[in-house]
């Protein structure tokens, strides 16, 4: 596994399990995200990816095993002591789930307001600083219903910037895009770790976006870790799983 | 059969569960004082007219049956107590509180439903937002202030359209009619309509939301959530009611009829 072994894993993932109506999802993954780096969890859809990912900022609890965050077990701590924690990480949702009772400018405002800012002046320079880092400066009176997916999803990035986080998840950031807004979120993904070294996990099927971005990628099959290593060591596997993904990609033409 | 009783149970359960956090949440976090007061812009002056007719309406047709009624045993002046005692016990309350389920139910069930189902209710969980803190609590305090005064104006409505009847059409002298429904509306009939009609809007926020914010699959999903958040208000409006009448027949009596 890649990641300097001194410095502790921002997360931790040790036999994690769930099943979601009745049926199996994680059966016992376990992994290490070290800090700085870009992990990407990749696999078919119905892998597990997104639910593994609903474990690390403790929205979804685990049936057994423990997920840590930075030294941290997630497991026994109620909503309220997860509220400390849950700020230290920003989260990229699949449809960007921007509030559509807001406009932009507040939505990116809201974490800043929740986390006690009360300055005005400082948060809207804040917002306009964020808005400016994802291409959308001046747009803050817009509502979220008059904005494209691309735009949504740019905006749900400012959003989980604005308070400064020290994580990012990213849940099927290029989902649902065509492939030059897809290619320019991964850009934009892409451009934000090496300027905020941030420590990034990203669900993705899309190989294009995994191999721009990752140092570390994870390959989940059936709700367990079939392969763990660096982008260059997933395109040499042999395992048959993994080939045919790779090569269902490539027929796809990416 | 166990399973229907079952899922009732720890349905009930849930929704004590749900005011119970929201208690804990007010008096720790204590309210969103703006939030709030966009609710109460929505429940508490978007529903005057619904309201307003539905008082209006009532009061007079409770009148012209009564009247109907009392006047072939000669007690015309009769229909202001009955209609008053009406009003402010039951129908006041009741149908105030079954207008705002319809249309607040629906709309708070509907609104956090989608929001459940396209991950915002997650997104505020993520920022470290409690949804109860942020939705619940403000709906609450909302129509905990809105409520009384709506079921104030129904009832108010409702006399005025009685006595509108009763004097201008029927003919019965105001100065009868007033000094008779005056006479016989206490304080404790007022009292308890407000009561009622607040205990009413509170559970209407909580059955509400509790659909809203359990809903899943999609439109379908916030379609059903929002359905039954209106039907379960109204049942839920119409049995407590009961239970409320008897019991406020004990501690807030009404007079005795002395014509």
């Amino acid at each position: 596994m890649t990641g300097d072994p001194d410095i502790p894993p921002f997360f931790e993932v040790r036999e994690l399990r769930q099943t979601l109506g009745g049926q199996e999802v994680l059966r016992g993954v376990s992994l290490n995200v070290p800090r700085g780096k870009t992990t990407v969890i990749l696999g078919g859809s119905g892998a597990g990816k997104s639910v593994l990912l609903r474990h690390l900022n403790g929205l979804m609890k685990p049936l057994s095993g423990t997920v840590t965050v930075l030294g941290t077990d997630l497991g026994p701590l109620s909503e309220k002591a997860l509220r400390p924690i849950r700020r230290r990480i920003g989260v990229l949702f699949q449809e960007g789930a921007l509030f559509d009772s807001m406009s932009v400018g507040e939505n990116v405002a809201f974490p800043l307001w929740e986390h006690g800012l009360r300055d005005r002046a400082a948060i809207a320079a804040r917002v306009d600083e964020v808005l400016t880092h994802v291409g959308l400066q001046g747009h803050e009176s817009k509502r979220p219903e008059a904005l494209s997916g691309g735009m949504r999803k740019r905006v749900s990035l400012a959003r989980a910037l604005a308070s400064g986080p020290e994580c990012l998840l990213y849940d099927e950031p290029t989902a649902g895009l065509d492939p030059i807004l897809s290619e320019n979120i991964t850009r934009l993904i892409d451009r934000l770790q090496t300027e905020l070294h941030l420590t990034s996990v990203m669900v993705t099927h899309h190989l294009g976006a995994m191999r721009w971005v990752a140092d570390q990628v994870i390959f989940l099959k059936d709700g367990s870790v079939r392969f763990s290593g660096t982008p260059e060591d997933l395109a040499r596997s042999e395992d048959p799983a993994i080939r045919e993904f790779l090569n269902a990609d490539a027929m796809a033409g990416r | 059969m166990m399973d229907a009783i079952r899922s009732a149970l720890s349905h009930l359960g849930q929704l004590a569960l749900l005011a119970v956090e929201s208690i804990f949440s007010l008096l720790t976090t204590g309210p969103r004082i703006r939030s709030a007061c966009f609710q109460i812009v929505a429940i508490g002056i978007g529903s005057q007219l619904v309201v307003i007719i539905t008082g209006a309406f009532t009061g007079a047709v409770f009148a012209a049956q009564a009247y109907y009624k009392f006047s072939e045993l000669g007690l015309g002046s009769a229909t202001g107590p009955v209609v008053s005692i009406a009003m402010c016990r039951e129908l006041g309350p009741v149908l105030s509180a079954l207008m705002v389920a319809g249309r607040m139910g629906a709309a708070m069930a509907a609104e956090i439903g989608t929001m459940r189902v396209t991950q915002q209710i997650d997104a505020l969980r993520a920022f470290g937002v409690d949804p109860v803190d942020y939705l619940v609590v403000p709906r609450l305090l909302a129509i905990f202030i809105s409520m009384p005064i709506l079921v104030a104006e129904a009832i108010w409505f409702g006399m005025m359209a009685a006595q509108y009847l009763t004097v201008q059409v029927f003919g019965v002298p105001a100065p009868w009619f007033e000094g008779q429904l005056l006479a016989h509306t206490r304080d404790s009939d007022v009292l308890s309509g407000l009561i009622k009609g607040t205990i009413f809007g509170l559970l209407i926020v909580l059955i509400s939301c509790h659909r809203g914010l359990h809903a899943s699959d999609g439109a379908v999903g916030v379609g059903r959530a929002t359905t039954r958040a209106v039907v379960d208000s109204s049942l839920a409006i119409l049995v407590v009611n009961f239970f409320l009448s008897v019991l406020f027949n004990h501690w807030l009596p009404t007079s005795a009829i002395d014509l």
